[in-house]
């Protein structure tokens, strides 16, 4: 079979389309469409691992706001045992009720000083000067004893026990203590 | 035989050529390709098309989502503060040094020989709390150096199963010169002070050189 001149010129022609179509076809119709694909698959698997985090955020939190009241208890138990008010309008009669109740009068309590409690923000530390004019040891000893179970946040850093002038029968006690009070 | 002319032969070639056409089988051929292309073309769009409902389902899911998880962590972050600051106080609370117990061991000590003229204790550090005493006082007996001297030894004997590095030294040792009545005898006496030095909580122990 013999091609013509104008059947030849028309196949190259039928050629150049051909190429010129399956060159758009590939360029703008399909690998566009491949890549939209591939962007959306990549941004869903994007997504999967922020969701299962943002979920698991979420039970975490939850568990946590469960055992939270046990966890927190302790703290929830001091804020109530600070009165409210100025640490040096009740802490010293404070301090002469209970050695009162322990039987040891003529308690005076000085402010000494104070320093922020670095681990418990929120919180601070007064110092505090303690002087027990006559005290018997077996009795400031039992006192002593009461004040550590029964004032937790308070804490005796120093004390001193002097033989009275008076005779052996009594001493005198000096306590540096420090309470821990809200900020 | 009989002679059989085809006189149409021409006719028929022609006929042949027309259905071998080249250009007509290949039309054929690229429109059964160009169909398999846009068949192709339109599962692809498809495709597309549900993967991008399920992208906008996550992503609106996510924006649902995500701003709980952001309120989630913040409360969590508070809580955290609020247990750490717990758990510091109770630490804090657990980690007390306590007189009470000490005062009751060395008046147990502590014999009818002696007096206690004067007590001084302090507490030092945080998680190793170091407590130093020093007692002042008088001795009596036969030999009151010697009274002295178990007191010393008891003291340090009796803090030592709940203290750590317990040490009882003596700070001055001297006889007296004035002499007391005990049992309706007259003994001589002797002025004492020993320093008391114990730790409590977590024991810190120092690292030990590297050998070479």
């Amino acid at each position: 079979m013999k091609l013509h001149r104008e059947e030849i010129q028309k196949l190259f022609l039928g050629g150049l389309l051909l190429l010129g179509v399956i060159y758009s076809y590939f360029d703008m119709l399909l690998f566009p469409l491949q890549k939209r694909q591939a962007a959306a698959r990549k941004s869903i698997e994007a997504l999967e691992p922020e969701m299962r985090n943002a979920e698991a955020q979420i039970k975490r939190t939850e568990a946590l706001q469960k055992a939270a009241p046990q966890k927190t208890a302790v703290i929830a138990q001091i804020n109530t045992m600070i009165p409210e008010g100025s640490p040096v309008a009740w802490f010293p009669p404070k301090v002469a009720d209970f050695f009162k109740r322990q039987g040891i009068e003529k308690v005076t309590s000085k402010y000494h000083s104070e320093a922020p409690e670095k681990e418990i923000s929120g919180y601070r530390r007064l110092a505090w000067g303690l002087d027990l004019q006559k005290v018997e040891f077996v009795q400031f000893g039992n006192a002593l004893c009461a004040l550590e179970n029964e004032e937790p946040l308070l804490e005796v850093t120093a004390l001193q026990i002097d033989t009275s002038r008076d005779g052996f029968d009594s001493q005198r006690a000096t306590l540096t203590v420090q309470n821990i009070v809200k900020q | 035989m009989a002679l059989h002319i085809n006189l149409f032969h021409e006719i028929d070639k022609a006929r042949q050529l027309k259905r071998r056409d080249p250009l007509k089988l290949s039309m054929y051929g690229l429109s059964a390709i160009a169909a398999c292309c846009a068949l192709f073309y339109f599962i692809e769009l498809g495709r597309n098309h549900v993967l991008h409902r399920e992208l906008t389902s996550a992503q609106e899911k996510f924006r649902a989502i995500e701003p709980k998880a952001k309120a989630a962590k913040k409360i969590e972050d508070d809580l955290n503060v609020e247990i750490k600051k717990s758990e510091a106080v109770t630490q804090r609370i657990e980690q007390r040094f306590y007189w009470a117990p000490l005062l009751e061991q060395l008046s147990q000590v502590v014999p009818r020989e002696i007096q206690i003229t004067r007590l001084v204790g302090d507490v030092t550090g945080d998680k190793s709390r170091k407590c130093a005493l020093m007692l002042d006082g008088i001795s009596t007996g036969a030999d009151p150096r010697r009274t002295a001297e178990e007191l010393r030894t008891a003291i340090a004997e009796k803090f030592a199963p709940k203290y750590h590095s317990v040490t009882s030294t003596f700070k001055s040792l001297d006889d007296g010169s004035e002499l007391v009545m005990l049992d309706g005898k007259q003994l001589p006496t002797a002025t004492f002070a020993i320093n008391i030095l114990l730790t409590t909580g977590d024991e810190t122990t120092p690292v030990p050189p590297r050998k070479k």
